[in-house]
């Protein structure tokens, strides 16, 4: 196990460190910050002190270097916008989105679980059917779309829910988290029917039912706990898409997350918050994705295996 | 498929338990987190008690500093709510009231005296003196903070202040300046406490409301100042909250979760809780003088011809804007009311295309039309169609479609390199109310968001801006005339309106300046049935 940890770390990291390259020089490709944060009137020495006082006036190599030396010691620099740590920023706004993401995924998997072993038990019957419809139109409806018209028609032609916001009763979690679900949740019934379709006509399973066993027992007992290696695969997958994802929800729902961080980043050249929000995103990424990998490996004893020592 | 009979079966279904009730614990310890996190049930703008004001803003403010106030987003929450300044100005009439200063004069050419407005403290409880007002005067421009308010307003001016006693303060400048008092209605006073190294986060000064607490991201809570020199405003406290979304901020309105919506969109607000005011907002293609085909001003005439402003607004801006012939809008000083929008003219438009084609003007040349997401509701349609307006008469642009600070590097000098010719579309705000912060930035050759000029426009300029009253009027819409006539830096497109969401709960009337200063001390409890 701990190799196969090991190797799975090694392998999930690269990816992460060219993330994060990409993001600092991309981001010096859009645009001198100095344009956006003095004014007009701005004499060229004060520019040349705002670059000089933000590093901007290094050649982007050093920049590089003294970003991640500073990172190491998990000094993220200071926010051009409000003046404050962009790591305590980037700090704040991430359990917001995490707490989202979260409770997204984790109804969703269980929803999915759900209704595609529902679906999976009947093939082809009414259910299936529906199911089946249902979940190719939640995968396929664009979620700012599904959040607006949540907005229109359940806070304000059905006056159930607010409109937006972070503070309230448990309502409010009600759209943001409708709207990040509805893809996930379709894309997830058709991964748990197919992959339970195949586990309930597995050998196993003809067994179990044959010894009395009934469909509940049949279905939860044995046939879902040998289908469930992709369901996780593809709800990791997912749950990554889930953090970027949310920048839509937080922006039309009025959620300070991390995705809205990053964008009102962008928007302002913020490069230091948005660093620091694209590092933490890499990061937690990398550790879902090592997580979803470590569940295989319990799960599935075939997959560490298939890792060598 | 994979066994049904693992090696180790209790060991595997052990660990599918766990997976299983980590999964389980995982949503009960976030259901319960966000049980904690959310026991406010008033909602992040607040209840409607009637004892709250809440306003939803399109987005939220970068900064509270009040020497940053000429930014939109600043100024609608701190100027003459939490911080005020010497003179403002009445966004109707045009002329400028008393406010911290009770009168001020031009006692020598250069130097104007003003005298303060005693009895007021800050909501500190610090009292208001003349040496405050000198402080935050040097503070905004003559200080290495870099204020926008300076860059915006002073240019490169800078002002010796001088406290001659505890009410009377001069200001010195370093040539004529007509309009300094107008130009100080800009500068918000702040005690002369407040830091002068950096900007503040949470300021402090003499107006209607305090800043009791900013939630980043959140929300922004103000509480009355009880101390207030003035008449108390309605509300004791005022909660503003922002969404970046037009429809939600109109859905928030409909359902009663805020009072005051700013910017709605005329395709998702709901008539009944709107009101239309004009917003000072002039929209325009800048067309780059300096690159071929724009070089030549036949083609850019042509362009202004080619233009439907009256078809544009009604299909695509909702009827509210009216067509404009100039940069700056009515009640503006230096506004030409005799001045008419270029006529809707294909054939003579297309006719100047050939003629200078046949001069050898490269008309094909691919121009580029920048327009910036979010300006205003339906600005990509409107670019769409400027492009189709444009092509009709013989000329080949594409769209390109940039954020602000992309736009703003099209926009301001140093003016980008080797882009070819391009056609900016501006959205300019005379919240001064004076034609010279217009032509100072946009008309005069190296001005800071002008592409190009002429040395007689410059100097009209500048021999308009050196007078003052109705000779200044007169002048400035003379330059006005003649940048249209001789010039032609632009295609004027439309005097813009603005689309308040008002909440029937309250009554409140906008005006020009409300885009930029929205006065909370105004707002009041409707009366049932009326706004």
């Amino acid at each position: 196990m701990t190799s196969f940890l090991r190797k799975r770390v090694i392998s999930s990291a690269i990816p992460l460190v060219f993330v994060v390259l990409g993001v600092f020089c991309l981001a010096r490709l859009t645009g001198n910050p100095v344009d956006l944060y003095l004014p007009l009137s701005a004499t060229p020495q004060q520019r040349a002190e705002f670059s000089a006082a933000h590093g901007f006036d290094d050649s982007i190599p050093v920049q590089l270097w003294d970003y991640l030396t500073n990172a190491a010691r998990l000094d993220f620099g200071t926010s051009l916008r409000t003046g404050e740590s962009a790591g305590s920023m980037v700090l704040t706004a991430f359990p917001v989105t995490l707490q989202l993401a979260g409770m997204t995924m984790l109804l969703a998997i269980l929803g999915a679980l759900l209704v595609g072993s529902l679906a999976a038990y009947r093939p082809n019957s009414l259910i299936d059917r529906i199911a089946g419809l249902l979940s190719m139109t939640a995968a396929s409806i664009p979620d700012f779309w599904f959040a607006i018209v949540g907005v229109l028609v359940f806070g304000v032609g059905l006056d159930w829910l607010p409109t937006s916001g972070t503070l309230g009763g448990p309502e409010i979690w009600v759209l943001p988290i409708a709207t990040l679900l509805i893809r996930p949740f379709g894309v997830l019934v058709q991964v748990v029917r197919g992959s339970m379709v195949g586990a309930l006509s597995a050998p196993y399973v003809k067994v179990a039912r044959s010894k009395g066993a009934g469909p509940q027992r049949v279905v939860f007992g044995h046939a879902l706990r040998n289908s469930i290696t992709p369901v996780l695969t593809v709800a990791g997958d997912l749950t990554v898409g889930l953090v970027n994802g949310a920048v839509v929800v937080e922006t039309i729902f009025g959620w300070p997350g991390i995705g809205k961080l990053m964008i009102d980043s962008i928007l302002q050249r913020d490069f230091a918050v948005l660093q620091a929000a694209v590092l933490l995103t890499a990061v937690t990424i990398f550790a879902l994705n090592i997580l979803v990998d470590v569940c295989h490996a319990l799960i599935d004893p075939r997959v560490r295996q298939a890792v060598p020592a | 498929m994979k066994s049904s009979v693992p090696s180790g079966p209790h060991r595997e279904r052990g660990r599918a338990h766990t997976v299983l009730a980590l999964l389980t614990t995982g949503t009960l310890l976030l259901t319960s987190a966000c049980a904690v996190a959310n026991s406010d049930a008033a909602g992040d703008a607040g209840s409607a008690d009637g004892r709250t004001l809440r306003v939803v803003l399109t987005q939220e403010p970068p900064t509270l500093e009040p020497c940053e106030s000429s930014l939109t987003a600043t100024g609608v929450v701190v100027r003459s709510n939490i911080t005020e300044p010497l003179v403002e100005r009445d966004p109707t009439s045009g002329k400028l009231d008393p406010l911290l200063a009770t009168g001020w004069r031009q006692t020598k050419p250069m130097t104007w005296t003003f005298d303060m407005r005693p009895g007021v403290t800050f909501q500190n409880g610090q009292p208001f003196t003349a040496k405050d007002a000198a402080f935050s005067i040097d503070r905004a421009v003559n200080s290495d903070l870099a204020c926008n308010v300076d860059g915006y307003v002073f240019g490169d001016e800078k002002l010796e202040v001088h406290a001659v006693s505890p009410t009377r303060l001069t200001v010195t400048t370093e040539k004529n300046d007509p309009i300094l008092p107008l130009r100080l209605s800009f500068v918000e006073i702040v005690p002369r406490t407040t830091s002068t190294k950096a900007k503040v986060r949470i300021p402090i000064g003499t107006g209607p409301y305090a800043v009791t607490s900013w939630q980043t991201g959140v929300s922004i809570s103000l509480a009355r100042n009880e101390n207030y020199w003035g008449k108390a405003p309605a509300y004791p406290r005022a909660r503003y909250v922002w969404r970046s979304d037009a429809s939600v901020r109109a859905a928030m309105i409909d359902k009663g979760e805020a009072d005051i919506a700013t910017a709605l969109d005329h395709t998702s607000a709901d008539k009944g809780n709107t009101v239309a005011y004009p917003n000072n907002e002039t929209t325009a293609l800048r067309l780059d003088g300096r690159e071929a085909p724009l070089d030549d001003i036949r083609v850019r005439k042509a362009i202004g011809m080619a233009v439907d402003r009256k078809g544009i607004i009604d299909a695509l801006l909702g009827g509210l804007a009216k067509p404009a012939a100039q940069l700056v809008p009515p009640g503006v000083v230096g506004h030409n009311d005799d001045l008419a929008p270029v006529p809707y003219q294909v054939a003579a438009a297309r006719a100047l295309v050939k003629q200078a084609a046949a001069d050898g003007v490269p008309v094909h040349r691919q121009i580029t039309l920048v327009a910036r997401n979010g300006m205003f509701a339906g600005i990509s349609e409107v670019a769409e169609a400027l492009q189709y307006e444009m092509a009709r008469v013989g000329l080949n642009v594409r769209i390109r479609m940039a954020d602000t600070a992309t736009h703003l590097q099209y926009q301001l000098r140093p003016l980008p390199r080797d882009v070819g010719p391009v056609a900016l579309l501006i959205m300019h705000g005379n919240q001064a109310g004076d034609a010279a912060f217009t032509t100072s930035q946009y008309l005069v050759s190296d001005g800071p968001q002008s592409t190009f000029g002429t040395k007689e426009l410059d100097r009209r300029i500048a021999a308009a801006d050196a007078l003052s009253g109705k000779a200044r009027e007169k002048a400035f819409a003379e330059v006005l005339e003649y940048q249209n006539d001789t010039v032609v830096q632009y295609a004027c497109l439309a005097h813009m309106r603005g689309l308040l969401g008002l909440s029937p709960r309250v009554r409140y009337r906008p005006d020009s300046a409300t885009g930029d200063e929205m006065r909370l001390a105004e707002v009041s409890a409707a009366k049932p049935g009326r706004h």
